[in-house]
């Protein structure tokens, strides 16, 4: 089994590495952090982090997405959250450890890393998600032809993928009316 | 409902006059409150959660928000040559408001972008998302189906997915997260937490007496207004 | 070619050394985020998280140069712009508590 995550592991360059750590250490922070304001802008942090990463990977629509929601809305409405209820006191500055819930997670997440034995290298050509000549490559090579915009992303989201995007938007557009259900309102005030 | 607002009005305006811009004096002109355990105001003290002017953070808005709305509108627009799109777009402009709302007082934000605005935009955005698919339908066609929709000069299909991202996509997102961040500020407090669902008596019995208070908001209001008037 | 694609010393172009001085920065932001969870104050974290988010607007600049991708500098743009957002709204919310908002 070593032998075939050697390779892997040998081409973590040390941007990687470094942001691998931070962002488990931002995550570690903000499942242990026992003050939420704390865990709030520790959370904070790992977006950076992530937004990074993502970036590293070539991802920037997701970097950007994940920049303007956790930096522009997630902390601030997890603030206003925090504002409208009440704090305990706290001594420590750690929550305790839960044991069987500690357990539980590593039991996952041994099952998930076994799994990542077979995942393809990141990057790796021969991914079938970017091997594959029927669908992304050929997003890749007939996206500007048909549609007419440069970002292959936009295009699958609005074009080639439209109906799903209109059910995200529904439900986005039905976040809303929940909320408003859940507060007991009937205005956004 | 009306007792306490006024109260609450009464002490946002003492508020405002005692420290014009002084962020450290913000606690003495404070009402008289009993010592917090935790730092915190009791619920009936934080329900009308008064607003504290920086003299920094308000000014710093000024210069900020302009551009941070210019880029939310050019990541929506430009969504189809770079990183972006509605989403993105949307949620920046929604991180304006915010940003707004944080520097001029919540309250007198809320009453700048009325409720309708805000429903409007999510509304809105939904149908016309809703339309742009169903019109192809409509000729014929299938759902979303650009190449069918009726635009004269423009190519269809790039135009349609832009509108598809501007009108739609953006204007939901935007929308929804105001919408999300004023009904957060209000917060949650049982049976006072103004008008509720199936209760249509108590929803304009209680609107009406809040209307003045509206009216006579003190300077935050003003602010707003001018620097709507600015940008 | 490039500046990026230049080549520097030991066979390693400009891109190879600019990703590792922006890892040099990510240690660097891992050194702030001992700030920003230990932080006896909020106030320490606040500053702690303004200039994590400072030091990522670098490091995506640095990977946009790094990497060839002139439009990843529209994301450190983002962060630029919202990390005020998020510095003033925990500023703000630090006084009493969120009951000065």
């Amino acid at each position: 089994m070593t032998g075939t995550i050697t390779p892997v592991v040998a081409e973590v360059t040390a941007i990687e590495a470094s942001l691998f750590v931070f962002v488990v250490l931002t995550a570690l922070a903000t499942a242990f952090a026992r003050d939420v304001l704390a865990a709030v802008i520790v959370f904070g942090a790992y977006s950076l982090g992530m937004a990074a990463l993502y970036t590293f990977y070539r991802a920037p629509d997701v970097a950007m997405t994940e920049a303007a929601i956790s930096a522009g809305v997630t902390t601030v409405l997890l603030l206003l959250t925090l504002a409208k209820t009440t704090r305990i006191d706290h001594e420590a500055a750690f929550e305790a450890v839960n044991y069987p819930a500690a357990g539980a997670a590593g039991l996952l997440f041994v099952g998930l890393a076994i799994t990542m034995v077979d995942v393809p290298a990141v990057g790796s050509p021969d991914a079938p998600v970017w091997s594959n000549p029927d669908v992304t490559q050929w997003y890749l090579a007939e996206t500007y032809a048909v549609t007419g915009v440069e970002n292959t992303v936009m295009a699958v989201l609005a074009a080639f993928r439209g109906f799903d995007t209109f059910g995200e938007a529904v439900v986005v557009f039905a976040a809303g009316i929940a909320a408003l259900i859940v507060l007991r309102r009937e205005v956004f005030a | 409902m009306s007792d306490a607002s006024d109260a609450d009005a009464g002490g946002r305006d003492a508020d405002a006059d005692a420290d014009t811009g002084a962020l450290a004096d913000a606690g003495s002109a404070e009402p008289v409150e009993p010592p917090r355990r935790s730092g915190r105001l009791d619920s009936e003290t934080r329900q009308g959660t008064p607003y504290t002017e920086s003299q920094v953070i308000m000014s710093t808005v000024k210069v900020v928000s302009p551009f941070a709305f210019t880029y939310g509108l050019f990541v929506t627009f430009h969504g189809g040559g770079s990183p972006g799109g509605g989403f993105q777009g949307g949620a920046i402009m929604a991180a304006v408001v915010f940003m707004i709302a944080f520097a001029f007082g919540i309250e007198a934000t809320r009453q700048w972008l009325a409720n309708t605005v805000v429903v409007a935009l999510a509304v809105g955005g939904t149908l016309a998302f809703a339309a742009i698919g169903l019109i192809p339908v409509a000729l014929g066609g299938a759902f979303l189906q650009y190449d069918l929709l009726p635009l004269p000069i423009l190519d269809p299909v790039k135009y349609g997915m832009e509108a598809v991202e501007i009108v739609g996509i953006a204007a939901i997102v935007s929308g929804v997260l105001m919408g999300l961040f004023f009904v957060l500020a209000r917060g949650f407090n049982g049976e006072d937490s103004g008008p509720s669902i199936g209760d249509r008596d108590s929803f304009t019995d209680e609107d009406e007496p809040d209307e003045p208070d509206d009216a006579e908001s003190p300077e935050p209001a003003d602010g707003v207004a001018t620097d709507g008037g600015e940008r | 070619m490039s500046v990026v694609d230049a080549s520097l010393a030991g066979g390693y172009a400009v891109g190879d050394f600019l990703l590792v001085v922006a890892a040099g920065f990510v240690v660097l932001a891992i050194g702030m985020l001992y700030r920003a969870v230990k932080g006896p104050t909020m106030q320490d974290r606040v500053l702690a998280v303004n200039v994590l988010g400072t030091n990522t607007v670098v490091i995506l600049a640095i990977l946009g140069a790094a990497l060839s991708e002139p439009t990843f500098l529209d994301i450190a743009l983002v962060y630029a712009l919202l990390n005020f957002l998020m510095a003033i709204a925990i500023s703000k919310f630090t006084v009493e508590r969120g009951g000065v908002l």
